[in-house]
């Protein structure tokens, strides 16, 4: 319970962060996690022993023991200064202060089970200052932090009102009946009975207080500690005088209320592993360690240990394996009422961990400045300059912000994802509508949904991550990206038709007899949204068509049109990027072309349903449905086939065709330029909408100006429309000046060798 | 080609120039090991397919129809594969000026999606079992299942078996699985290193075949060599991934039924599953990473280090001012392309330049390069 006082005081931690070699704390590391262990065990053994012994006498005993224990070894009498009359009365006060606290905590422990007490309580002082620093002032240390403070609040919430533990309900009924046998209790239990909540969620308020109060106290005995001499002697001095506050009143209860325990000499043993482990070994190893390490480390560390082992041991110690090996230390009339681990009870206490390891790591804020380095004396140096600018991490709700308002910059994602939003909403009613009515159909059609998401997802993320810039390693931007994601979701949609023309087919063969009642509203609500986001991409389409309508002549030149399906105009877009460069396309690129032919394939589908429906319903043919379903899948099949031929044919680093002719006499018109020879490997080929990337190899007279020929080629190749060119002039005598120069053989070799392919500009070893 | 006349040409039926067609494209399938091996097991998953469809249609079991299906669905990669590797050594021509290369990274893209579907479909239906177990007819899966098993087996080996052969074609590096490896390359030349470094990442069945990059006095039968073994890698990886990941769904189907049979856990088939599912999907993610890089034109992971070193380089050359647009990229498996811009000094010996730029970048790996040089004004 009191745990460390003043150490962290003194503790490296608030010098900034000096690394320690993991080797060195390993031990200490080890040391500590063995002793959280025993921790939760003692208080587990603690809750079996509370259910026999009342509060009071347990806390005195406890008391009394760690006391005499503590006074063996520290010595507080002997050793150090005299104490004086008026620290004796703080120390009086603050002994009843320690007494008031451990009372509402083991009375936690009480109403709430080990498990759930050490969750809530045992938050070591620093996570809880950090939390109340957030809830309460302005300045909380930054965005991780809040994030911190979130996870803990949403693990109470949880404890709170998703924790059903039915068994601790009836258990509730019957406490306050059995053990209503001293004011103190009575005083409680009809103060948490005033909240008007259930037994065991006003023992997590209660433990939450007293959580509160126990911080603030240990904050407090700070000076108080200095005073006496150290937090050791006045840890020590408290046990004591508590144990002395306490007595009176425990020769009280033990003169009016009978006592449960029918041998206290059995109970000897669980009495002093729970003062060893709780009270005294915890305080020790929590000194040295935090002394040793860094305080946030060792708070980090010591949760994490505690609220594993408190889990497993939730586990395991009501195990009938377990209940033989407790057997011999335990009063035989165990009542086989335990608090079961609920899935409430796990979520928060992944929540807690969480939320413990972010507030306990250290922030940059409070020590205004960064550790930079070590002057040569080997005093540390700080950098107080980047405070104002520098982020302690990505704040979530900044980041959602930008990444909104970067979805919105754009028609193409903007479209997507109003439209993603719409469908989502969709999914959610039919999901919760699914599971209040308890449908599977439902439910499974809301997964599918779901599911159909996922490449407006994919499509969303292309548009944003094709605006990207292009870094050293993705060279020419990440335009590929709404390429590839038409193409992924082309195959995708082959995909799915593929197995529904399967599915149909065995259908086709062996009609199953489908319950048409709930079909049609749910597939007619889909059949709504999709039309919505039908409406709103073809307008997208109509529109890129609009704003560039020069490009109608190029699209009749255009080698393959699909003008056979509903989505014809599509390929005018792709008509226009060469003789707009930099401008983007506006239109249908690969990217929207796959969203919409989803979003297509899915309405295709909604109609099936209410046809093959309507048909079922009507005239009884069940044969209707796998029709529909295979004239579908091959309406699906046919319709994507352009889109993936187009990705493939980019991805192939094919010439673009629609502008195959122009390349074609730009070729030409270059090699009539006064002083080129010929030219070799000329490449060109579509990087993304925007960009199309050329090289070309010339062989010029030696007597021309390189400069003027370069200039001239890229103009000419840019009217043809490629935009990213690079041109390497070479000269005939380059090859002679080679072997002039003293360039060494090999070099020689791969020059003559490059001559000698040059004869041959047509020969296809050339590119591989 | 001979020149025909034109009366040939007219009375030639179409039927004979389809069966010509037919005829080139199986001796082109044969010519090459990869793609007869694919064709083979091809052939086999078919008939096997063909066999259990027939089967289930004639003893009226759908579940057989649909494993059958199933099969011809995992047919499409092989056959994505074998389409590939014929489709990659088709010559360039005006349109496809790179030529057709890049169907192995895209065959090798396809295949991973592919198997991740299928994975995904895998757990998704594993989980809707686990959730509600639904009565397995164990009786008939174990045969079908073995069959199916010894089936991929024959894949593997084969495949496995073509991974070895195929590096002991790489001539001269017949020792690509020895230890020694590196001390022979090293044997090559001064700058073998750079290329040797480059390769870092390849895979071992093939670990041979980058370090010929490193002397470029052998730059030459690069040509033949990368020809013959470039179009195998990505295929063959997909291709393998996906027989494996067929192999490890029979294993689990036996094990499954087999303690359903046994022990009568119900729940050991949803489990197999998603624990098939799972390792397919972390198994792909190499490869698709490896081709969705390639396909988005980043630079050569395996380039990474050695690049800046080559523009330090090249902007030390005398008269080179700047460096600028170096676009690096992979166009297939180890054939690197790059363009550049330099900006050198009016008074410059461009040619001179442009020779030592070639150089340095070939020592790195790059087969092809493109130059520009661009005087800075006076």
């Amino acid at each position: 319970m009191e745990e460390k006082y003043s150490s962290n005081v003194l503790s490296g931690g608030k010098l900034g962060m000096v690394e320690v070699p993991d080797s060195r704390l390993t031990r200490y590391i080890a040391l500590l996690i063995l002793s959280k262990i025993l921790k939760a065990l003692g208080i587990f053994e603690s809750y079996d022993i509370l259910k026999v012994v009342h509060i009071v006498q347990f806390i005195f005993i406890l008391k009394l023991g760690s006391a005499v224990i503590l006074l063996v070894f520290q010595k507080p009498f002997s050793s150090g200064k005299g104490i004086s009359k008026r620290q004796w009365i703080k120390l009086v006060k603050h002994a009843i202060l320690s007494c008031v606290i451990s009372l509402l905590g083991f009375f936690g422990l009480t109403l709430c089970g080990p498990l759930r007490t050490l969750l809530l309580f045992e938050h070591s002082d620093m996570v809880v200052l950090a939390l109340l620093a957030v809830l309460f002032t302005n300045s909380g240390g930054g965005p991780s932090k809040t994030r911190g403070a979130a996870f803990f609040i949403i693990a109470v919430i949880c404890l709170l009102l998703f924790d059903n533990d039915h068994l601790m309900a009836k258990m509730g009924d019957h406490h306050p009946e059995g053990h209503h046998d001293s004011a103190l209790t009575h005083f409680l239990y009809t103060t948490i009975s005033l909240l008007g909540v259930a037994d065991h969620k006003g023992g997590v308020v209660l433990l939450v207080v007293s959580l509160c109060l126990k911080v603030g106290f240990h904050t407090a005995s700070r000076k108080l500690s200095v005073e006496i001499g150290g937090a050791k002697r006045l840890y020590a001095l408290d046990n004591l005088v508590s144990a002395v506050v306490l007595l009176p009143w425990v020769v009280v209860l033990s003169a009016t209320t009978e006592s449960k325990v029918d041998s206290w000499s059995s109970l000897i043993f669980p009495f002093g592993m729970i003062i060893f482990s709780v009270m005294i070994l915890e305080f020790y190893v929590e000194a040295v360690c935090t002394a040793k390490m860094e305080a946030p480390r060792c708070a980090r560390y010591g949760a994490f240990a505690l609220f594993l082992s408190a889990l497993m041991l939730a586990n395991f110690w009501t195990h009938p394996l377990t209940d033989q090996l407790r057997s011999m230390s335990k009063p035989p009339q165990q009542v086989s009422t335990e608090h079961v681990l609920s899935g409430g009870v796990i979520v928060s206490s992944v929540f807690f961990i969480m939320a413990s390891s972010i507030l306990s790591s250290p922030s940059n804020k409070g020590q205004k400045g960064t550790l930079v380095g070590y002057s040569p004396e080997g005093t540390p140096l700080y950098n107080f300059m980047g405070d104002a600018l520098q982020h302690t991490s990505q704040s979530l709700p900044r980041f959602i912000k930008d990444s909104l308002k970067q979805i919105l910059e754009e028609y193409d994602s903007r479209q997507i994802f109003y439209f993603l939003c719409l469908n989502l909403a969709f999914t959610f009613v039919e999901l919760f509508y699914g599971v209040w009515t308890n449908s599977l159909g439902l439910i499974s059609d809301g997964f599918h949904m779901l599911f159909d998401c996922s490449a407006l997802v994919l499509g969303l993320f292309a548009a944003l991550m094709t605006r990207w810039k292009a870094t050293r390693i993705f060279s020419y931007g990440y335009g590929r990206v709404e390429i590839l994601s038409g193409f992924i979701n082309g195959l995708f949609l082959m995909v799915i038709a593929f197995f529904v023309f399967v599915e149909s087919v065995t259908r086709l063969l062996d009609p199953p007899n489908i319950n048409t009642d709930m079909l049609t509203p749910v597939s007619v609500g889909g059949l709504l949204v999709n039309l919505v986001g039908i409406c709103a991409f073809s307008h997208a389409h109509s529109h890129g068509g609009k704003s560039c309508p020069s490009h109608d002549h190029g699209h009749s030149h255009h080698g393959h049109s699909h003008g056979e399906h509903s989505h014809g105009g599509h390929g005018h877009s792709h008509g226009g990027h060469g003789h707009s460069h930099g401008s983007g396309s506006r239109g249908m690129n690969a990217n929207m072309r796959g969203v919409y032919l989803h979003v297509l394939a899915d309405t295709l589908g909604s109609v099936g349903v209410i046809i093959s429906t309507i048909l079922i319903r009507q005239f009884g043919w069940l044969i209707a449905d796998p029709i529909c379903s295979l004239f579908i899948a091959t309406l699906i099949f046919l319709s994507v086939i352009p889109l993936l031929k187009d990705a493939c044919e980019v991805l192939l680093l094919r010439t673009p065709p629609e502008h195959e002719k122009d390349l074609n006499s730009a070729l030409e018109k270059i090699e009539k330029i006064e002083g080129v020879l010929s030219y070799r490997d000329p490449h060109f080929w579509r990087h993304s909408a925007s960009v199309v990337a050329g090289t070309i190899h010339l062989q010029v007279m030696s007597d021309v100006v390189e400069q003027r020929i370069i200039q001239q080629v890229t103009a000419i190749l840019k009217d043809a429309g490629v935009n990213n060119l690079s041109v390497q002039v070479e000269k005939e005598a380059y090859f002679q000046h080679m072997s002039g120069l003293s360039a060494g053989f090999q070099d020689v070799l791969a020059m003559t060798r490059q001559m000698a392919l040059m004869k041959y500009p047509n020969d296809g070893t050339l590119i591989m | 080609m001979l020149p025909l006349s034109i009366k040939d040409d007219e009375y030639k039926p179409a039927k004979f120039n389809l069966l010509l067609k037919l005829s080139g494209w199986f001796r082109s399938i044969l010519a090459d090991k990869t793609s007869r091996n694919l064709f083979f097991f091809l052939c086999l998953n078919l008939s096997f397919a063909f066999v259990e469809l027939t089967y289930g249609i004639w003893s009226n079991s759908l579940g057989l129809i649909s494993d059958s299906f199933h099969m011809f669905f995992d047919c499409t990669a092989l056959l994505a594969g074998l389409a590939a590797s014929v489709i990659s050594r088709w010559r360039s021509n005006d349109s496809f000026s790179y030529g057709y290369v890049r169907a192995e990274v895209l065959a090798g893209f396809v295949n991973g999606l592919f198997l991740i579907f299928t994975a995904f479909f895998i757990f998704s239906e594993g989980v809707e079992r686990a959730l509600e177990p639904p009565d397995v007819h164990h009786e008939r899966l174990l045969p079908v299942s073995v069959a199916g098993l010894l089936v991929n087996l024959v894949g593997i080996f084969v495949f496995q078996h073509g991974g070895h052969g195929h590096s002991h074609g790489d001539g001269g590096h017949g020792h690509s699985h020895s230890p020694f490896n590196g001390s022979l390359n090293h044997g090559h030349g001064g700058h073998s290193h750079d290329g040797h470094g480059g390769h870092g990442h390849s895979h071992d069945k093939h670990g041979g075949h980058g370090h010929s990059h490193g002397g470029h006095e052998e730059s030459h039968c690069h040509n033949e060599l990368q020809r013959s073994e470039g179009s195998s890698k990505q295929i063959l990886q997909g291709v393998l991934l996906h027989i494996i990941a067929d192999t490890l769904g029979s294993v689990g189907v036996i094990i499954s039924a087999l303690l359903m049979q046994k022990y009568e856990l119900m729940i050991a088939d949803p489990i197999c599953s998603m624990l098939i599912a799972v390792l397919i999907g972390v198994s792909v993610v190499p490869l698709l990473k490896e081709s969705i890089s390639i396909l988005m034109q980043r630079t050569p992971p395996s380039l990474d280090n050695a690049l800046p070193e080559c523009y330090q380089r090249v902007q030390q050359l005398q008269g080179v001012y700047n460096l600028q647009e170096p676009h690096f990229w992979t166009l297939c498996t180890d054939v690197y392309i790059g363009t550049l811009k330099l900006l050198v000094a009016p008074d410059a010996d461009s040619r001179w330049i442009l020779s030592q730029t070639h150089n340095i970048f070939t020592q790195a790996g790059v087969r092809q390069l493109y130059v520009q040089i661009e005087m800075a004004a006076m």
